[in-house]
């Protein structure tokens, strides 16, 4: 399958929904809207055979307005394509639609990239934490938190060149 | 505590909860190999529902990447995977290459491939003689481990270290094998045919093995697909996808090999198709040793050749030069890749954006283990206790790859 | 037939002995007892924990030093080899563990993550299993080799063999305890 038509046949389907589309990149990379993610993945799986779903992971970017960010890289096994799709929202509204009803393995995917940035995933079953301890009451992958944990008494840190 | 009822979207009405009784597996319990928590809730014998609780091991290996240079991450990547840590390396380093655009020669791809089909069978060897062990037969797991310690001396011919091998550079490795190691490598391929053959004589057609893993913990091949299950377990419900068919890496597609499928994606399933898999890596092995061909066992890439150690122990340039790549003193082109390999237990990805600077902007690893190991509940419902262990060591869940 | 002279199967405490009697002291006696037939609890939670099956395994055989017998369950075991890293969410876990264990009972952490916090400086490690329960013995490496884990577990043989009686009934060892918050039942009455 051509990624020109591909893309020809997604900007026929949504044509503003597609922000931006980077072909350049080592995987064909379509910015989209946050609003249509879920039709988007939905059209991809079932029109255009993405019946895989690789991986699904959050990213932080402070300096850009809408700062955080979900990646979802998708397979079609068949024609062997892959697919990268980013899509971003602000802090202050970090919801995004859950595709769990699509592909379950998204499940612990989006329970996790909740668990590091914070991102609300609207019809998910079961969004709490899964890697850290229930008690965190902050997101830690995002960049303004730091690596170490603040009250720890044995490593001083002016020896670890911190 | 949640109840199971929303987490699975059980039919369960509050009297039928008030007739089943809980059970607490794990997280410490000699049946699972590593710590992670099934709270199993059950009718009598049979399992209605499990919660899972995982995190136990949480080492935040994301965070941490992102204050590491690029060659301090394979030390990280060693832990992910333990059984097999080189595959990982590896595919750490293939991924930088991506990033970096290089070419490596022939030799070292055909180095990669010798180490990285050992670090599979070192894998596969523990998963098989751990399902033996869950299902009572202990001989097997002696047996085979006595492989798994010459493995181990073959690693520690090729990088010093035996488990955690942080194994090899960016371009290639940083020592030829040695005729120490190819003299053992030679050794092993042909004492492990007899071990495999002992070894499946025990169980492949032991009458009680395969009462109690035929039909146990199945999963059909749609289901699978969609919990996007890799590697062994995906290829026993049926699905032949492996990244080094696929999307070839280090010169795999010079080779032939078969890619062995199951049918029902039970348990049985599973530890055939891992059985097969080592006869096949075996033989790609010595397809590989036996046509290895001559050249540079590294590739000059600019600014990750790190200096051979006799230099950097003894003259000044070579220790300030190695100094400044391990402490990430080069510049990165800023790309993002994706970058996938076939671990022990599937796709092993590696998603890397690099904003130029020496540590990665982020990096994601897509660990295998922690995407199939979320069927687990729908896999054992229905099934009893004894079945869901096994089922469970089967699935081959490394804590390390679960909680990064 | 087989030459006995060359092999000491145990070395004997000193003692006093004549002719159909040996007299020592009583914790000496003990000691020996215990030291040759510790069983352990292998905690193990990464990737110490395969060193650590490769250390149960034919070629390093810990059975030979008398744990051959691995207790999974803590109320049957003497040793608790907490290996690999201890997250923040496990420490409770571990410290439940030690509390079920009977006395005499005694701790080794294997490998750099036990010991605190291994090459894992991070908010959800915690660095060091002493921070929740009093150890032992130490042992470095990562994963350390089954001949470190083996020396380790040799220094608590000597010092389960070394220890006198009355130690677990002492207040500075029930202070020790209470400093790490585990309940002690004072069986001392």
């Amino acid at each position: 399958m051509e990624y020109t038509i591909l893309l020809q046949e997604l900007k026929n389907k949504f044509e503003d929904k597609i922000l931006s589309v980077d072909e350049a990149a080592d995987i064909f990379t379509l910015t989209v809207s946050s609003e249509a993610i879920k039709e988007i993945v939905s059209y991809l799986k079932e029109q255009q055979s993405f019946i895989y779903l690789t991986d699904l992971c959050g990213i932080h970017y402070p300096e850009q307005e809408k700062e955080l960010g979900v990646i979802y890289h998708l397979h079609n096994l068949v024609a062997n394509k892959r697919i990268r799709l980013k899509i971003f929202v602000s802090k202050a509204h970090p919801q995004i639609d859950s595709i769990v009803s699509l592909f379950s393995g998204a499940n612990w995917m989006e329970r996790e990239t909740f668990d590091f940035y914070g991102i609300d995933f609207v019809g998910h079953p079961n969004l709490i934490r899964i890697l850290n301890v229930e008690y965190m009451d902050y997101h830690p992958m995002r960049k303004e938190y730091p690596l170490e944990d603040a009250t720890r008494s044995d490593k001083d840190d002016r020896f670890f060149g911190r | 505590m949640k109840t199971i009822n929303s987490e699975h979207h059980l039919d369960l009405t509050q009297e039928d909860e008030k007739l089943y009784s809980t059970l607490n597996l794990g997280p410490t319990h000699p049946a699972t190999h590593g710590i992670f928590q099934n709270v199993l809730m059950m009718n009598g014998e049979t399992i209605v529902g499990a919660e899972q609780t995982i995190g136990y091991i949480h080492r935040a290996f994301e965070k941490i990447a992102e204050r590491r240079p690029y060659y301090q991450i394979t030390t990280l990547t060693d832990r992910l995977n333990y059984c097999s840590s080189p595959i990982n390396n590896i595919g750490w380093h293939l991924a930088v290459e991506k990033l970096l655009g290089v070419e490596t020669s022939k030799r070292v791809d055909y180095m990669r491939i010798i180490v990285m089909e050992l670090a599979r069978i070192a894998d596969h060897l523990v998963c098989n003689s751990v399902i033996g062990v869950d299902s009572g037969a202990l001989t097997g797991f002696v047996y085979v481990f006595q492989e798994r310690e010459r493995i181990y001396e073959i690693y520690e011919e090729l990088c010093g270290a035996r488990l955690t091998t942080n194994l090899g550079r960016v371009g290639g490795f940083d020592r030829d094998f040695s005729p120490a190691a190819i003299q053992k490598i030679k050794a092993l391929m042909k004492r492990l045919p007899k071990v495999l053959h002992e070894f499946e004589n025990l169980l492949m057609r032991n009458r009680i093995f395969m009462d109690r893993t035929i039909n146990v913990g199945g999963i059909s091949a749609e289901r699978a697909l969609n919990y996007s299950f890799a590697g062994p377990n995906l290829r026993a419900a049926g699905v032949d996808y492996d990244v080094r068919v696929q999307e070839p890496y280090s010169s795999y597609s010079d080779f032939d090999f078969v890619v062995p499928v199951g049918q029902n994606g039970d348990t049985y399933d599973r530890f055939c198709v891992r059985e097969t898999e080592m006869w096949e890596s075996m033989k790609l092995i010595n397809n590989a040793l036996d046509n290895l061909p001559e050249g540079k066992f590294y590739t000059d890439v600019p600014a990750f050749n790190l200096p051979p150690k006799q230099d950097v122990y003894s003259k000044m340039e070579p220790l300030i030069s190695h100094f400044k790549m391990v402490m990430g003193e080069i510049d990165v082109p800023k790309k993002e890749i994706y970058s996938a390999v076939e671990g022990g237990n599937g796709e092993l990805g590696f998603y890397v954006v690099s904003d130029g600077g020496r540590t990665p902007y982020r990096l994601h690893f897509r660990r295998p283990g922690f995407i199939y190991y979320q069927a687990f509940p729908e896999m054992i419902t229905g099934s009893s206790l004894s079945d869901a262990i096994l089922t469970m060591s089967s699935m081959n869940v490394i804590a390390g790859e679960l909680d990064a | 037939m087989s030459d006995k002279d060359k092999y000491t199967v145990v070395e004997a405490p000193e003692g006093y002995s004549g002719s159909g009697f040996f007299a020592t002291t009583l914790d000496k006696a003990v000691g020996l007892a215990r030291k040759n037939s510790m069983w352990p609890l292998p905690f193990a939670t990464s990737c110490c924990g395969i060193e650590f099956m490769a250390t149960m395994g034919a070629n390093y055989d810990l059975g030979r030093f008398g744990a051959e017998r691995l207790s999974f369950s803590p109320r049957q075991a003497d040793l608790l080899m907490v290996m690999g890293t201890i997250a923040k969410k496990m420490a409770p876990v571990v410290q439940q563990i030690y509390e079920q264990m009977a006395e005499p009972r005694w701790v080794i952490a294997v490998g750099a993550c036990a010991s605190s916090g291994g090459i894992f400086d991070t908010y959800s490690v915690l660095q060091g299993i002493d921070k929740v329960v009093p150890v032992d013995v130490y042992v470095p490496g990562c994963p350390p080799r089954p001949e470190q884990i083996i020396d380790g577990f040799m220094k608590i043989q000597e010092l389960v063999g070394n220890e006198p009686l009355r130690r677990r009934y002492s207040p500075e060892y029930k202070a020790m305890l209470e400093s790490y918050g585990i309940i002690t039942d004072s069986y001392d009455k």
